[in-house]
């Protein structure tokens, strides 16, 4: 158990090897995906590559018998941007409340990890038949927004509670101390300072609600978002085209998360770049 | 405003709490009162009536589905439970420097941001008939005949679900073993305590809010789910979920939602079995 | 806005703070006078910074009144009353840089980039910090970041300037030299500075008012000279740790000086000015550590037949250079401290066991007020009696 330096123990080795098993594990059959992606034009859904072609990304594009991705894929951006921005704004202002003790806050938090841990699909059942009983259309910018937020928002919740523990009142304190009115205070010290925490929370709602699917499949009514597209596809396309989706999506999710882990790794070195001189 | 400093806490809660209430809790009592129910040709007459809870009682198909759905449950669970906290242990305690530790364990993570779908599927041309297991086994010599049970099975299910959830398993692990103030093991080394000691006297019950979380999670992500067991059994095997989920797209909602309500008892039993282990709200808030 | 130009004199009066059924503070009226040097000392709980905080506006009395500079400031913004705080950690915005830091006040009254960045430098300078303008707070040593919280602070121009445990997070080196810079800087300034710590040495050595309190209550606030050579009561003589506490019943009274009788059996006497105390009756009184002169004696240990002396074994020797701290245990185990110059220890030094016997003058011996232990000792404004 020591963690001096030192040689490491032969239990380090069984350990890193299970590790690096579980890595494969985890990213071998994705792996596979993209290769077949590229899959020649007369392969099939398994080995061997008959070739090398962007024979399927072309027919995304053109929309050969594999559904709407373009329309898809843009709904499924758009949603996922106002959950993003929907989940931040939301969240922060939770979390702050909850710095408080008020009453009702067991109420809230215990409403919020119900949400999370209940199965998406009785979430989007009781929208479903809800909004049918009021006479109100499901869409995907209303109901089905409504329901990925109860997705996000326990997530982003839980986020803020963590980053603002560690947040230290003495800057806020500070800050009043030299002047600042509340509002000032919010926007000068709180919210840079908490802004990998923030960014953080972005990137759960973005990702969450671009790959959610068991809240949306009941409440997005006939215009879907991009995993169901998927979803039909599993069981009418029997092509390679299936994958090239797979690749693009996951593409898109790498492009957000690399945005949101590099800005927050920035912000983090500019600010705890290394001791400087002594006295 | 100055008596009532918890009236500002409220104005900043108020969007999400609303927000839940309209979308989550209403529609939980919706489904509730959908439950009692009548249905028929497509339409929903609202009354109150015990009969869509009575049939699924009757029928032994409901036992079926529990046992199965339980089944993979704790199957799941076992799995990454076993996974989860070695992963989860060498994260904390083999990992020396703390670039590594945050690099591996975004390593791990960093799938759990792309499509659910997209990472289950992906394991069909693994463990299909051509699939490359087959091909890798029968080419090796160790087997002559590709191993039909690989895919559309109950193992190609739990292999699918323990590639999903781990990640659930090892976050809230990582995090409880995190906390752990070295010194306390440090002090155990130096009474004379064995590594085997040490962890069970202090590692084992210092992470026990972590596992109790991660089964919370786990447990409610299998016993919920209705799209994995469906594709990756071929449709062979039924969950309690995906049986409502069929009843959902023909439209019978009141039996679905009285299915609903009932798994919902189960789980919520499950769930408050693992937390008279925890206290939750100690644990996660400020 | 109130200017670092105004009265920087501070009254309580009757101050009282609640926290639910604890009171932190209760019924403490102090003047600190205009550009004094005020030190808040005595241990952690005894209200030393809800005082400290109540004068900045970070928290408001339960009941009470706060003037500054004869102005009511009960109600008032920390910048309305003209105060500024050094907090103990510092907290200086760590996503700005040191100049930024210090510029904030500034500009968030609206001044422009190049008007605010010229006055921080110029503070910056003022403590020896402008090479640092650019650089993150994280970048910075204890030391310096101090200096930068100092700059911040005063930038707003405060007529008070309120320290919570300035140098508590530094290394024993480096606190003595701040201390230094800290009264250096208050007189340069000229306003009136309230330094909260919880060391008696290091509030002795700054300031010109030193206020002891302990459990809510001031026990007594007067120059640091006062303080230390004439405690008002025994928890000052103990806390400040210069003297020895003496209690005792009253055997007779003769000539002024009544004989006290202690419960090991010793005695010493006591100036009674004019009162006649009952038979009896208890009296406290203190003799300072380095009042004493320690010889060897031979015999058991019991008490010593002589007036205002002490037969005890050695129970622990310190050597802190200029002198050495004797122990001497007394059986009812409260230790008898001695502090014996190094010249003269060494001329015949004592071993750990040695019977010795400690004699001092009686008109060494102080009177303290109230009874031996804090907690029973009364509250009224007026300062220590002196012999």
């Amino acid at each position: 158990m020591r963690q001096a330096a030192g040689p490491r123990p032969w239990t380090f080795y069984v350990f890193a090897s299970f590790f690096a098993l579980f890595v494969l594990f985890l990213y071998g059959p994705m792996t596979v995906i993209y290769i077949l992606s590229f899959q020649g034009p007369t392969g099939g859904l398994t080995f061997p590559m008959t070739g090398f072609s962007f024979r399927w990304f072309h027919a995304l594009v053109t929309a050969e018998r594999v559904g709407d991705i373009g329309g898809s894929f843009q709904r499924s951006i758009v949603l996922a941007v106002i959950v993003a921005v929907l989940t931040v704004v939301l969240s922060v202002a939770a979390g702050l409340a909850f710095r408080r003790r008020f009453p009702g806050s067991g109420v809230v938090f215990y409403l919020a990890i119900a949400s999370l841990i209940m199965p998406g699909l009785f979430v989007g059942l009781g929208i479903a038949v809800g909004f049918q009983l009021l006479g109100l259309d499901i869409d995907w910018y209303t109901s089905a927004l409504g329901a990925q937020l109860t997705w996000t928002l326990p997530y982003g919740l839980l986020i803020m509670f963590a980053v603002l523990g560690r947040f230290n009142r003495a800057y806020e304190e500070a800050a009043t101390d030299l002047g600042a009115t509340p509002w000032e205070r919010m926007r000068e010290v709180v919210l840079p300072i908490l802004l990998p925490g923030i960014i953080g929370v972005a990137l759960f709602g973005f990702t969450l609600s671009y790959d959610e699917f068991p809240r949306t499949v009941l409440t997005v009514g006939t215009r879907n978002t991009l995993p169901l597209e998927i979803w039909a596809m599993t069981t009418n396309v029997t092509s390679p085209a299936l994958f090239a989706v797979g690749t693009v999506t996951t593409i898109v999710s790498f492009i957000a998360i690399g945005a949101a882990l590099i800005s927050i790794a920035v912000i983090q070195r500019r600010r705890t770049r290394g001791s400087g001189n002594s006295v | 405003m100055k008596a009532l400093p918890w009236l500002a806490s409220w104005f900043q809660v108020a969007p999400v709490a609303l927000l839940l209430m309209l979308f989550f809790g209403l529609p939980m009592l919706v489904v509730l009162a959908v439950s009692f129910f009548d249905y028929g040709q497509g339409r929903l007459y609202p009354t109150f009536i015990l009969d869509n809870y009575f049939e699924i009682f009757a029928s032994s198909v409901t036992v079926r589905l529990y046992l199965n759905s339980l089944k993979f449950a704790l199957i799941v669970w076992a799995v990454t439970l076993l996974i989860g906290f070695n992963i989860a242990y060498f994260l904390v305690f083999h990992v020396r420097t703390l670039l590594w530790q945050i690099g591996l364990f975004l390593l791990c993570t960093v799938p759990f941001w792309t499509s659910n779908i997209i990472r289950m599927i992906s394991w069909i041309p693994f463990l299909g008939r051509n699939g490359i297991f087959n091909q890798t086994f029968m080419g090796l010599g160790v087997v002559s005949q590709p191993m039909e049970f690989l895919l559309f099975s109950d193992f190609a299910v739990v292999v699918a679900y323990v590639h999903l959830f781990t990640l659930f398993m090892v976050v809230p692990i990582f995090n409880s073993m995190a906390r752990i103030d070295r010194s306390l093991i440090e002090a155990a080394y130096d009474a004379g305590a064995g590594p085997w000691r040490i962890f069970t006297e202090i590692i084992l019950p210092l992470s026990k809010t972590g596992i109790a979380l991660g089964s919370i999670f786990v447990i409610t992500l299998v016993m919920g789910d209705f799209f994995v067991v469906k594709v990756m059994s071929g449709g062979q095997s039924a969950s309690v979920a995906s049986a409502l989920s069929t009843e959902i797209s023909q439209i019978q909602y009141p039996p679905a939602a009285a299915n609903a309500i009932i798994l919902v008892a189960v789980v919520t039993l499950m769930v408050s079995g693992i937390l008279r282990l925890v206290d939750l709200r100690k644990e996660l808030t400020v | 806005m109130l200017s670092g130009s105004g009265n920087g004199e501070i009254r309580m009066v009757g101050v009282t703070k609640r926290f639910g059924d604890l009171a932190a503070v209760s019924d403490l009226s102090l003047t600190i006078p205009d550009k004094a040097y005020c030190c808040l000392l005595g241990p952690s709980g005894c209200g030393k910074t809800t005082i400290l905080r109540m004068i900045a506006g970070h928290e408001e009395p339960t009941t009470g009144e706060i003037r500054i500079g004869g102005e009511p400031v009960v109600g008032l913004t920390p910048v309305q009353r003209g105060t500024a705080m050094m907090f103990q950690s510092y907290a200086l915005f760590p996503h700005r840089s040191v100049l930024d830091n210090v510029a904030f006040s500034l500009k968030l009254r609206g001044a422009s980039k190049a008007d605010r960045h010229r006055q921080a430098r110029e503070l910056l300078a003022k403590v020896r910090m402008e090479r640092f303008a650019d650089r993150l707070p994280a970048q910075l040593s204890g030391g310096q970041q101090q200096r930068v919280a100092l700059a911040r602070a005063l930038i707003t121009n405060p007529r008070v300037l309120l320290l919570d445990e300035p140098l508590s997070a530094l290394d024993e080196y480096l606190r003595l030299r701040m201390r230094g810079e800290l009264r250096r800087v208050q007189k340069e300034l000229g306003i009136t500075f309230i330094h909260v710590t919880h060391t008696q040495l290091e509030a002795i050595a700054v300031a010109d008012l030193v206020v002891v309190m302990a459990q809510g209550r001031i026990e007594q606030a007067a120059s640091a000279r006062e303080i230390f050579t004439t405690p008002r009561n025994a928890y000052v003589a103990r806390f400040m740790g210069g003297q020895n506490v003496l209690s005792g019943t009253v055997e007779s009274v003769a000539d002024g000086q009544a004989i006290v009788v202690d419960e090991h059996g010793g005695s010493f006497s006591i100036a009674v000015n004019g009162e006649k105390p009952v038979q009896g009756s208890r009296l406290v009184g203190s003799i300072r550590r380095d009042r004493i002169a320690v010889s060897k004696a031979q015999g058991c240990a019991g008490a010593s037949d002589k007036l205002n002396s002490l037969l005890g074994e050695v129970h622990a020797i310190e050597y802190q250079g200029s002198y050495v701290k004797v122990t001497i245990e007394r059986p009812t185990g409260e230790g008898f401290v001695a502090n014996v110059l190094d010249v003269d220890f060494f001329r015949d030094p004592l071993d750990i066991g040695d019977s010795v016997l400690a004699r001092w003058s009686a008109h060494d011996v102080l009177t303290l007020e109230g009874a031996a232990y804090a907690g029973e000792a009364s509250m009224d404004e007026a300062g220590g009696v002196l012999i």
